[in-house]
């Protein structure tokens, strides 16, 4: 097997006295979706704030591309190729849709060292993007406040293929879609592991995670628990590994 | 965005009209160009720092900066102090600037680095401003400002004054052009709307906001070297009643208090209605309490209209 883009080590966060993640290991490859499961509070989006710079780990290491990696700041990563569409989206309300895609990497052109936004070269990029999402959104210049979830999960998608990323992040993209818009994103997804780039798609969906997921990793109270293949597991394996039925968890769980 | 700032303007224009037409039938010999640049000259400090005020608020972080009117007063007796040990005199408008920046930059460190709430950092500063000024001075005026510099404070051009001409006006469009057309403006609204999305974006939120106080400082400090060139004197009270008046221009000109909407023209246009109220009530020799009782109801009202107007979009 080829080396994957990203490994994560070890990797630990301590909220205060929560142990919120625990010595997760974790091999993120390109050209597959990994789904991410387990029940509320076990560690998914933790783990994935992680992944974007949003937080520091308490332990552990990233490694990208075989080199160890450090993410200060959302900026870090996302300069590593790294997009992410946390679960509450980050988009401003007050801005419209073209300066939400853009927002903090405008295209600008400098005059006397101060950045003027290249309004209309946005707005044309931006309207590919919606297009190429199939988003139904005539106008890039449309608040943002003004959308519907599925809209506004469009323009957080945009945002991340915007990035030409290597690994897209998508933190319960589905949760708040109707099913038409949830086929649309579940099929982009499909389309961006299929284009070479790695995706994590964190999701409650048993149904969505084993429609688009290639390998699902199943956490619990902040340990990964299970890590398979899509082809080796059933959903009803993969439910009982997060309510904890399953005798391997119990036995764990036995032991500490 | 524009359709707020639009509407904002609108109701302060109909104002405005209102009080022009209530002056004209009352008191028909006020309505005179020399009322024109008597309000512009008052409406020239109160601009100055009614922008910076405006800026600090729209980055939102329940940003406010009551400390406007103490860092005009200090900064204008540091200028004349300075002046008076030496410093020379061409360089009153960068000490102004600079000390200006300095005070509102030590705002901005208080708010962003100790992570103090804005009400109480700058109404703390607030009073060791502006209790300097008057401390250092024993409350007497400062002489000495070179003529040029009065030339300048006081000349007027076809009934507009200078230092309005130059100094206010041209900071009042170069901040919109900034919020309008800059990465940095569009920074700005989204960090003072939803500062966690910005954060995750990768906006440098604390930087932005240092640099607004430091800005709003520049500002009042502009106002000082206005007051000084003016008056030909520092007075250590020249900032008196600066700050509600700016927090009330620049809310009654659309900026929305908890950050992220608004412009700037419209706090212009606010800061003219307000002076033109306030002079038209004193040519009408009405009581200066009724005057601020006026003032705050009409606050009031705009705000109302405001809300009302949002209620009505959102149901
Ligand atoms: N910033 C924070 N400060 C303190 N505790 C936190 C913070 N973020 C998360 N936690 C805690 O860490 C634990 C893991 O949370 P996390 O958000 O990673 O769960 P999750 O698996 O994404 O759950 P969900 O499915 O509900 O989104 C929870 O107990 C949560 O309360
Ligand atoms: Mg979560």
């Amino acid at each position: 097997m080829t080396r994957p883009l990203i490994e994560a080590r070890d990797i630990s966060k301590r909220f205060g006295a929560l142990q919120a993640l625990a010595d997760v290991d974790l091999d993120i490859r390109e050209g597959e979706v990994l789904a991410l499961v387990g029940d509320n509070g076990a560690g998914k989006s933790t783990l994935v704030k992680i992944l974007s710079g949003a937080h520091a780990p308490s332990g552990g290491d990233l490694v990208m591309d075989g080199k160890p990696v450090e993410f200060a700041s959302p900026q870090d990563s996302a300069a590593a190729g790294i997009a992410t569409i946390f679960q509450e989206l980050a988009l401003s309300e007050n801005l419209s849709i073209a300066e939400n895609v853009f927002l903090g990497r405008e295209l600008t052109q400098r005059v006397l060292g101060i950045p003027f936004l290249r309004h209309k070269a946005m707005k044309r990029r931006v309207g590919e993007l919606l297009k190429e999402l199939d988003a139904h959104i005539s106008d890039p210049e449309v608040p943002v406040g003004s959308l519907s979830g599925g809209q506004r999960q469009a323009v957080a998608i945009s945002r991340a293929l915007n990035l030409n990323a290597r690994l897209v992040i998508m933190d319960e993209p589905t949760a708040a879609l109707a099913v038409a818009e949830t086929r649309k994103v579940l099929q982009l997804i499909r389309n961006l592991a299929d284009s070479g780039r790695a995706v994590i798609l964190v999701s409650h969906n048993m149904h969505d995670v084993f429609e688009v997921g290639d390998r699902i990793a199943v956490f619990r109270r902040g340990r990964k628990i299970a890590d398979k293949m899509r082809t080796e597991t059933t959903p009803e394996e993969i439910v009982s590994f997060i309510t904890g039925a399953h005798p391997d968890v119990r036995a764990l769980e036995m032991q500490s | 965005m524009t359709e707020l700032k639009s509407y904002t303007l609108a109701i302060l224009a109909s104002l405005w009209v209102v009080v022009v037409a209530g002056l004209a039938i009352l008191q028909p010999s006020a309505l005179d160009v020399s009322t024109v640049t008597t309000i512009l000259q008052f409406s020239t400090i109160l601009g100055l720092v009614s922008l910076g005020q405006g800026v600090v608020i729209l980055c939102g972080g329940a940003g406010i900066d009551l400390s406007v009117g103490g860092i005009a007063s200090l900064t204008s007796v540091v200028a004349m102090q300075a002046a008076e040990a030496g410093m020379p005199l061409p360089l009153l408008p960068v000490i102004c600037i600079v000390v200006g920046a300095g005070l509102g930059t030590f705002n901005g460190l208080l708010v962003t680095r100790l992570g103090l709430l804005p009400l109480i950092a700058t109404l703390g500063t607030f009073y060791v401003y502006s209790g300097a000024a008057v401390a250092t001075t024993g409350g007497a005026v400062l002489s000495g400002v070179p003529s040029y510099f009065i030339v300048w404070g006081r000349g007027v051009v076809s009934g507009l004054p200078l230092p309005f001409l130059t100094l206010t006006l041209p900071l009042f469009l170069l901040t919109a052009i900034l919020l309008r057309f800059t990465a940095w403006g569009r920074w700005i609204y989204a960090l003072g709307f939803n500062e966690r999305s910005a954060r995750l974006v990768g906006i440098p939120v604390d930087r932005v906001r240092l640099i607004a106080y430091g800005a709003s400082g520049a500002f009042a400090g502009s106002a000082a070297l206005v007051g000084l060139a003016w008056l030909g004197s520092a007075r250590p009270n020249i900032g008196q009643n600066l700050e509600l008046t700016s927090l009330t221009a620049a809310l009654l000109g659309g900026i929305g208090i908890m950050g992220g909407r608004g412009g700037v023209i419209g706090i212009l246009a606010a800061v003219l209605l307000l002076v033109t109220l306030q002079t038209g009530l004193l040519q009408l020799n009405v009581n200066s309490i009724w005057q601020v009782g006026i003032i705050g109801a009409l606050l009031i009202i705009v705000l109302l209209a405001d809300n009302l107007r949002f209620i009505r979009r959102s149901t």
